[in-house]
């Protein structure tokens, strides 16, 4: 390839590569903010996969009954707070 | 294609900046609400697609250096030195990374084959997606800078264009160094991935662990491709150097491990952030100096920092690389002040004695063997620096300081997996560490009834005591590790009535982080037994003539001659040996030594007899300048083949990692 056949082609990658960057769109993909609903919502589901977690443990035979039963009790009242937040978010 | 490449560089270059510069206004547009004339959605759009375009644009270079390289093009200057007409077919794509500026040519390209997939899936969180993007398209706009004004690859050779080129290096005419680069750049670039995203989501205030998960499978893959790398390049060493090992701790072997060490860490820290908010700070420095890390390893084999059989000679790309770091390092530094306050811990570490706190400690050597490793690649730079002389850190000290710290991360690895989440008891941990603690010791004693020795003449044997601490410690942890298996399968065995091997196999599908985990952990364990045999080595140096024998362990090598051959690329030199065992003839093996005809430089071929307990390993080492004999050195290298075993079984543990579990729906 000599050198102007080579600009050539390289001019004509830079037309093909702008149409596509600068090609009108109808539709931009929205930018939407994530809510503290959003962020509630994900927490939940990571306490449940905890509590599954605490609970495979013990059957496995990790923890013995009483300390189960304090991070049970732990993990669930941290669910009841979000839940209670989570509801006061959904009803407003 | 000369002129094709470099506009197609400087088209790349000029679509990247576009990126960066559009897709911040667009997202401060967003960020403030300011108005604007022209739609901030629609102009990050626009950077988002120059991203792609850029992608492009980097694959037409890429192509048209590949292109000129199976052409012979001689007149590009690069081509000429790293290339010539008899080079195989296979190691002309090697030319494309055997040198500084096509070596960058393709961290560019793999940069641009991150983003354009990074961009395309865009949707799953346009917003974050965004800010990773611009933050991508900075770090493409330095490479592309560099590229396009102090290491061109496409430059033109002054004065007659010469017949044939230099051609390749004879240390890269090697089948792995076809993949071996390339699966090392794969995880240095691919850091950039989880250094963006995790930049983004401080400067965007992004609420949540979200993003943690997003990346997940980016930095997985990425820590996958940079384990390979890491051990395809041991093997490449010991394969290839003949010098009968396989790490030497060379400054561009360190460069790969620093990375890896912080990636490594990262991957365990960020469950703790995940799981319960925990150690928000501690991951985004983490990742921001893997990324950096990743800037060093690149600066000090590219900008020939320091000496060693995989760097380049000296240039002035180094001072680039280090302004970019300084700014990148600037650039972080004031983000995270700026948002500090939204990194807070929601919860504290409950108890010394738990998942958290053992896997705190696991990040804090982590992070001392990397220091460890950094301060000693950088020493000699140091030294030259403030006492004007160069002080090189040999392996001795390496080994002195790094080995503790490897077996003290061994035995974290097996008290991990044994310690409940939040915190435990004396009595659980006395109930869960019997089985382990009872194999270390059971190992411990077979293996000194076994002959090794900690202690010879009453002085400490350094290797045999550190081999014995090491096989000790594996026991242990591949016990605890399978006791976690067993446990697990127990539960579903009891709960379903089906079969143990069901019951693990389910286990497996409902957590395959986890489980996927420990099977990268049982590997590593079978890498450190590999890596232990290393106190065993023994070698044999001879000068062979016709029938004589040289006698190593249970071998024994008798010289049936020397042959030679050649081809358009190398003559070679052949020693053929019979190696014999008990009497009986067991194989033949041929090291040879060649002689490559574009360069006029020797490269060593060894002949590698790999079984399960040892390999045999032999060099022909040439003749004898005063005697005109040829000489024969051979190695007795025990357990190097589970090395290669324990990557294996590291790369499945991970592709098990990646693969989604069963749905929580589904579950109990």
């Amino acid at each position: 390839m000599t050198e102007t056949q080579g600009l050539i082609a390289g001019g004509l990658l830079l037309i093909a590569l702008l149409a596509y960057t600068f090609w009108p769109e109808k539709v931009s993909a929205s930018q939407l903010e994530k809510t503290r609903l959003d962020y509630l919502l994900e927490r939940k589901e990571q306490l449940y996969e905890n509590l599954r977690d605490l609970n495979f443990e013990f059957r496995a035979g990790k923890y013995p009954e009483e300390e189960f039963e304090a991070q049970r009790a732990q993990l669930e009242n941290e669910t009841a707070r979000l839940m209670a937040e989570i509801e006061l978010l959904q009803q407003a | 294609m000369a002129a094709f490449g470099s506009f197609a560089l400087l088209v790349a270059l000029a679509l990247a900046a576009y990126n960066l510069l559009a897709g911040a206004v667009a997202l401060r547009l967003l960020a403030t609400g300011q108005p604007a004339r022209i739609s901030p959605e629609r102009l990050a759009d626009t950077a988002r697609r120059a991203g792609i375009a850029g992608f492009a644009a980097i694959t037409a270079a890429a192509f048209a250096l590949v292109w000129s390289v199976f052409a012979n093009d001689f007149s590009i200057t690069y081509i000429m030195e790293h290339s010539n007409r008899a080079l195989p077919g296979w190691y002309k794509f090697s030319a494309l990374w055997s040198g500084q500026e096509g070596s960058l040519v393709l961290w560019a390209w793999l940069l641009g084959a991150y983003g354009f997939v990074l961009r395309l899936t865009h949707k799953t969180d346009v917003k974050l997606y965004a800010y990773a993007g611009v933050i991508l398209a900075g770090v493409q706009v330095f490479f592309l800078l560099v590229l396009n004004f102090a290491a061109p690859p496409f430059a033109l050779l002054r004065g007659q264009i010469p017949a044939d080129g230099n051609g390749l290096n004879p240390l890269l005419q090697y089948p792995e160094m076809v993949i071996h680069p390339p699966l090392l750049y794969l995880g240095y670039v691919g850091f950039s991935v989880p250094f963006a995203f995790a930049l983004g989501a401080l400067m965007m205030r992004y609420p949540g662990e979200k993003w943690i998960k997003i990346t997940r499978a980016w930095t997985m893959v990425t820590w996958l491709f940079l384990t390979a790398g890491v051990f395809l390049g041991m093997h490449w060493a010991y394969a290839v150097l003949g010098w009968g090992g396989y790490w030497g701790w060379d400054p561009v072997e360190n460069a790969s491990l620093m990375p890896w060490l912080t990636g490594t860490a990262f991957l365990h820290s960020v469950m703790m952030q995940e799981k319960k908010g925990l150690m928000k700070s501690w991951n985004v420095w983490l990742i921001f100096s893997t990324f950096l890390l990743t800037m060093l390893g690149t600066m000090l084999t590219r900008g020939g920092l320091v000496s060693s059989v995989h760097a380049f000679a000296e240039s002035p790309i180094g001072y680039w690389f280090m302004v970019f770091m300084v700014l990148v390092l600037a650039v972080c530094i004031f983000t995270y002040i700026l948002q500090r306050d939204h990194l807070q811990s929601e919860q504290r570490l409950e108890s010394l004695v738990s998942r958290e706190s053992s896997s705190l400690f696991a990040n804090l050597v982590l992070l001392a063997a990397c220091f460890v490793i950094v301060w000693g690649t950088l020493y000699p730079i140091l030294s030259e620096y403030i006492e004007g002389a160069k002080v090189t850190v040999d392996a001795v000290w390496y080994n002195r300081v790094a080995v503790p710290i490897g077996l003290f991360l061994l035995f974290l690895m097996g008290v991990g997996p044994l310690l409940p989440w939040r915190g435990t008891s004396f009595k659980s941990i006395r109930r869960n560490f019997v089985l382990p603690v009872t194999a270390l010791w059971v190992t411990v004693i077979a293996c000194l009834l076994a002959g090794v020795r900690p202690w010879h003449n009453g002085a400490l044997d350094q290797g045999h005591f550190y081999a014995l601490v090491a096989f000790g410690l594996s026991a242990g942890v591949l016990t605890a590790i399978c006791s976690e298996f067993l446990r697990g399968a127990l539960v579903i065995a009891r709960q379903s009535g089906r079969n143990y091997f069901w019951s693990i196999f389910q286990l497996i599908r409902r957590n395959t982080r986890r489980y996927g985990g420990y099977f990268v952990h049982i590997g590593v364990v079978i890498v450190v037994i590999g890596l232990a045999g290393s106190a065993f080595n023994r070698s044999e140096e001879k000068e062979l003539v016709l029938h004589d024998k040289l006698t190593i362990g249970s071998y024994s090598l008798e010289c049936m001659g020397f042959t030679q051959d050649s081809n358009a690329n190398y003559t070679s030199d052949y020693a053929l040996l019979d190696v014999r065992k008990g009497g009986k003839m067991l194989f033949q093996m041929a090291p040879e030594k060649r002689v490559y005809m574009a360069s006029g430089q020797p490269q060593t071929m060894v002949a590698i007899h790999s079984v399960v307990a040892w390999d045999l390993y032999v060099v022909y080492e040439g003749t004898n300048p005063d005697t005109d004999q040829p000489i024969i050195k051979a190695f007795l290298n025990p357990l190097v083949s589970w090395i290669w075993a324990g990557v294996m079984m590291m790369v499945l543990g991970t592709l098990v990692a990646l693969m989604p579990s069963q749905r929580a729906g589904n579950r109990e």
